[in-house]
């Protein structure tokens, strides 16, 4: 594999930022040539996934995509736009009964923004202070003001829930989140065991560069479908962007509830939710109790497989983590799961209510999940539709995920499947209320600075 | 036995539809149209041919070369095309088709070219084990288990997983005494339907 050019990729796509503040600008293109003038000014200013001087992180980042109707705003040619995947093309909202966005999740339901199609571009800023957050949001505004090029519809507020004083990284149930990612092949990192594939061994290989940036080949040893030009394609990747509201009385009401009965107490139950412990201890390797030394270290954290464990007696079959990347757990060595991986950036947004106090369903708060991926189609909307709002591959029926799944009309039910140890026994969690709802969101093509450089000079040519 | 996979065996046919060019409507048209109004889901008439697991009926008008340079071929006449994911034997099956749903089958097959009529269900499986083509590789997604064994699992799951949910946590007794009345209505509740595109759960806590 030689290596990539990251100068030329974005740098959202290549690494998780983790920084404390974010905001997402989502805006409209008013005119194709402003608009295009607009995307030249931005393009200067965006962060590639070049090596950060010495190491050190920057103030502040600045990324860019753009959904089907903005590039088709922007002007580019009907033969690219034709050429770019359907469901890229009907966009997430009309894909809302394969991704199981039904009942409350239902698009009627969603934010105002996204139940239209005026969202054009998503702007994100990654930044270590409020302050440079707001500096780099203004400087975007006076771009859009100047070039006449877009008008900002919302803007996304998200940060780091800080626990006594720090940012962390827990989202609002409590849980430490953004365990590890896949790696793949061409990104310069140390391969850290359990984030690429499985391998006979039972070492772990990065993934083909292809599972991630259109271009190069992928697991099949092809080419993803790229639009034409193939310019605008390579370095390029799509990221599903969902605004997940999170009912954090319900999680905490619920959790008390089930926990005073399930004889392991509501922390395991918590734990056996999602396959690691709130702390972030995976529970396959701890099953018992959290252990902070094993969650501090990268090289044991993700270190895990389920294969000997098929019976879901430490950690759950249904379990979040486990439904979502379930490794070697459908057998031939994990090699069914290797086309299904995404790549995740989340963030928290809204006020965090601490443990003791009382915390409220309505209130503003939730998690910015976006996914990232070559296919979107078989990628994401596939862990989405079959590993999360249906079980038929992990042999639990229609059973869906607790922690995201659309549970209406309260009949779902989540197992807990144990041992004859009294602190371990099968437990069945029924009655779930939806502990996630859907907010709204987008699919959107982070193209690479070749092609955004395309795009602002009206040079995108399919011929 | 490219035929068989487990328990499960998957037939796959292929009758020639009858090309009368005195027929106002044609009869694969005929054909295509009574098969678009078939009822669905438990409704189907094949839901109620016992060991049909999944099946499917389809008009194939021809086929088209794909590919360069371009040739023209077509086939010698319209086929209906009938595959079933069926458990056990296929001639015992196909005359329980025959035996049970005789209007059904003289409905369908009466379109097609040496159709014996469904009077006689042995003839019925002779004639639809002579369209017959080798499967060579099909998916049974549960290769094990008859069609009602597989509905009164799912049926097991629904109401198992519920009787758990209410009664856990309960001493060894009591629960012993819950499920042995779990046990007893259980075994008296009607198999579901085949083909429903859902179970509901029969026994309520109390009733």
């Amino acid at each position: 594999m030689e290596k990539l050019n990251l100068f030329d990729i974005q740098g959202f796509v290549a690494r998780g930022y983790n920084f404390p503040y974010a905001c997402y600008l989502l805006a409209e293109i008013s005119h194709h040539e402003a608009g295009r003038s607009f995307v030249g000014r931005v393009t200067e200013k965006v962060t590639s996934a070049e090596p950060w001087e010495q190491g050190k992180k920057p103030e502040s980042t600045l990324n860019i995509g753009f959904t089907w109707q903005g590039l088709a705003k922007l002007g580019l040619p009907d033969v690219t736009l034709m050429s770019f995947p359907v469901e890229f093309y009907q966009g997430m909202r009309r894909r809302n009964r394969i991704l199981g966005d039904v009942d409350q999740n239902d698009p009627s339901h969603w934010e105002p923004i996204w139940r239209e199609d005026n969202v054009h571009v998503w702007l994100a800023i990654n930044a270590q202070t409020r302050e440079e957050l707001t500096r780099r949001a203004d400087e975007l505004a006076r771009l859009m003001e100047e070039t006449q090029g877009a008008r900002s519809l919302y803007t996304q507020q998200a940060a780091a829930i800080r626990i006594d004083g720090e940012p962390s990284t827990k989202e609002h149930f409590g849980y430490t989140d953004g365990f590890g990612n896949p790696d793949f092949s061409g990104v310069v990192r140390d391969t850290i065991p359990g984030q690429g594939k499985l391998m006979p061994d039972g070492t772990w290989a990065p993934l083909a560069t292809g599972e991630f940036l259109l271009g190069y080949p992928d697991e099949a040893q092809e080419l993803p479908a790229c639009p034409v030009p193939y310019l605008l394609g390579i370095n390029g990747t799509y990221m599903a962007y969902r605004k997940l509201h999170q009912n954090v009385a319900s999680f905490r009401d619920y959790l008390a509830k089930k926990g005073a009965q399930y004889p392991g107490g509501a922390e395991k139950l918590a734990a056996k939710f999602v396959g690691r412990w709130r702390d972030g201890t995976p529970l396959e390797p701890s099953p018992e109790q959290p252990d902070p030394e094993l969650t501090k270290d990268k090289r044991r954290n993700t270190n895990f497989t389920y294969g000997h464990d098929l019976d879901g007696a430490r950690c759950p079959i249904g379990a979040h983590i486990r439904r979502t990347n379930p490794r070697d757990a459908f057998g031939f060595n994990g090699g069914l799961v290797n086309r299904r991986r995404i790549m995740r950036r989340g963030m928290p947004y809204g006020e965090y209510t601490p443990e003791d106090q009382q915390a409220h369903d309505q209130d503003e708060h939730g998690i910015i999940f976006m996914a990232l991926g070559a296919s979107l189609f078989r990628q994401f909307e596939f862990v989405q539709q079959q590993w999360v709002e249906y079980g038929n591959d992990a042999r639990l029926g229609n059973d869906k995920d607790l922690l995201t799944g659309c549970h209406s009309g309260g009949r779902d039910r989540f197992i807990v499947q144990g041992t004859t140890d009294p602190g371990n026994i099968p437990f069945v969690c029924g009655g779930l209320p939806n502990f996630v709802e859907m907010r709204g969101g987008a699919y959107f093509f982070l193209p690479s600075l070749t092609a955004l450089r395309l795009i602002a000079t009206g040079s995108v040519d399919p011929r | 036995m490219a035929n068989r996979n487990g328990d499960m065996y998957g037939l796959t046919v292929l009758s020639p539809i009858i090309n009368d060019p005195a027929l106002k409507v044609s009869h694969d048209t005929a054909l295509r149209i009574y098969l678009q109004k078939l009822p669905r889901h438990e409704q189907s008439p094949f839901a109620g041919v016992s060991g049909t697991h999944l099946c499917r009926l389809v008009v194939m008008d021809d086929v088209v070369f794909v590919g360069h340079p371009a040739k023209e071929e077509h086939l010698k006449s319209k086929y209906l095309i009938f595959t079933s994911n069926l458990y056990g034997d296929p001639d015992a099956y196909l005359e329980g088709m025959a035996r049970t749903h005789p209007q059904v089958v003289e409905d369908i097959w009466s379109h097609c070219v040496g159709f014996p009529g469904a009077k006689d269900p042995k003839a019925f499986a002779d004639y639809i084990r002579k369209c017959q083509l080798e499967t060579t590789f099909f998916f049974a997604d549960v290769n094990d288990k008859t069609v009602e064994q597989t509905l009164r699992a799912l049926q097991m799951k629904v109401e198992f997983t519920a009787f758990v949910e209410e009664n856990q946590g309960k001493s060894p007794v009591e629960l012993q005494k819950e499920f042995a009345r779990f046990w007893e209505r259980f075994g008296q509740l009607q198999l579901p339907q085949p083909g429903a595109k859902e179970l509901t759960r029969h026994l309520a806590p109390g009733v």
